[in-house]
């Protein structure tokens, strides 16, 4: 791991990212707080669908907003790599980069889960029917997942190793 | 005015918030703070967007309940956001990209309750959706995408 980051901060490219393209940084973080909401944001108005509010929008309908969502987590994705590239030190010896890392992931594995094996389950609930248990879980722990990630995220600058480049 | 933001940020209060040595201190405060932008601007981004043309079959009121939600959200920012001024009260209160970020937020919430005013609000079905309103969408997404930088720049700025 310490090799990898290493010669990962010296590549050029790492390098350039620091200087002389240091106003990436600042304008990165503007766009990752703007993929943020829009992941967030989306998130939170489909999961509450799954879990059985606003019944009178047929969940294939909600589904609709959900390409927002998709935007602001390529968004992030992007912004989130240049991060990682400039300043490798910072999250790889950073255990709330490692939770957040491992939050997206059960977020996204959980995400694909429900567009592969339940999404079309969906086109058979007739109109303000109660959603079935299945959803309601999805939902949950999409909700938790995504709310970690942001938790986590937060987290990063309080436990940055010190030296290691962080600031809030 | 100075020593009042002063006797704020050094108060036993504001000392804490700062540099209290628990995780529940600023990080939390910081977190909550950014779970409210989350669902601030999600929520708008989704009414804006709907105004704009994506989600066409889902009916304006059924989206009208997003606005109690952006709602709440500005509640949770709110009081976290006045938090987070107290421990930093002498600095932040003359930085002018602070100033900046709540004049836009300003902006962006009465361009929200406009919009809403304007078309989720009691719609007529099938109705098409005025320019004015599709105006006031265009102008929610630059005023909170304006907030967002603003407030990230804080961490920049700082006027001590």
């Amino acid at each position: 791991m310490g090799a990898f980051v290493t010669w990962l901060r010296d590549t050029p490219l790492s390098q350039a990212f620091r200087v002389p393209l240091e106003w990436l940084w600042p304008a990165c973080e503007s766009l990752h707080f703007l993929g943020l909401a829009l992941v967030i944001g989306t998130a939170a108005f489909f999961d509450a669908r799954l879990l059985g509010f606003m019944k009178r929008i047929p969940i294939r309908t909600a589904a609709q907003f959900l390409p927002l969502a998709r935007v602001g987590f390529a968004i992030n994705l992007t912004t989130g790599l240049y991060f990682f590239i400039a300043s490798p030190f910072q999250y790889a010896f950073n255990v709330a980069w490692w939770y957040k890392v491992t939050a997206i992931l059960i977020a996204v594995a959980n995400a694909g889960f429900f567009e592969i094996m339940l999404r079309s389950n969906a086109a058979g609930l007739g109109d303000g029917e109660d959603v079935p248990l299945s959803f309601k879980i999805v939902g949950t722990l999409s909700m938790v997942a995504w709310v970690n990630v942001l938790f986590w995220g937060r987290m990063l600058p309080f436990w940055a190793p010190p030296g290691s480049g962080a600031d809030l | 005015m100075h020593e009042f933001l002063e006797s704020m940020q050094y108060s036993e209060f504001g000392l804490w918030v700062a540099g209290g040595d628990t995780i529940l201190a600023y990080p939390t405060i910081l977190a909550l703070h950014t779970l409210g932008l989350g669902l601030v601007v999600g929520m708008s981004a989704i009414v804006d967007c709907r105004v704009l043309g994506v989600g066409r079959s889902v009916p304006l009121g059924d989206l009208d309940r997003l606005f109690r939600v952006m709602w709440g959200g500005f509640a949770l920012n709110a009081t976290t956001g006045v938090v987070l001024f107290i421990a930093a009260a002498s600095d932040k209160a003359y930085q002018e990209i602070f100033h900046l970020k709540i004049a836009l937020i300003i902006l962006a919430l009465v361009t929200a309750s406009r919009l809403r005013r304007m078309v989720f609000r009691r719609p007529i079905p099938d109705a098409p959706i005025p320019q004015a309103a599709k105006t006031l969408a265009v102008a929610s997404l630059v005023l909170w995408t304006g907030a967002i930088v603003a407030g990230r720049l804080m961490a920049y700025t700082t006027t001590f």
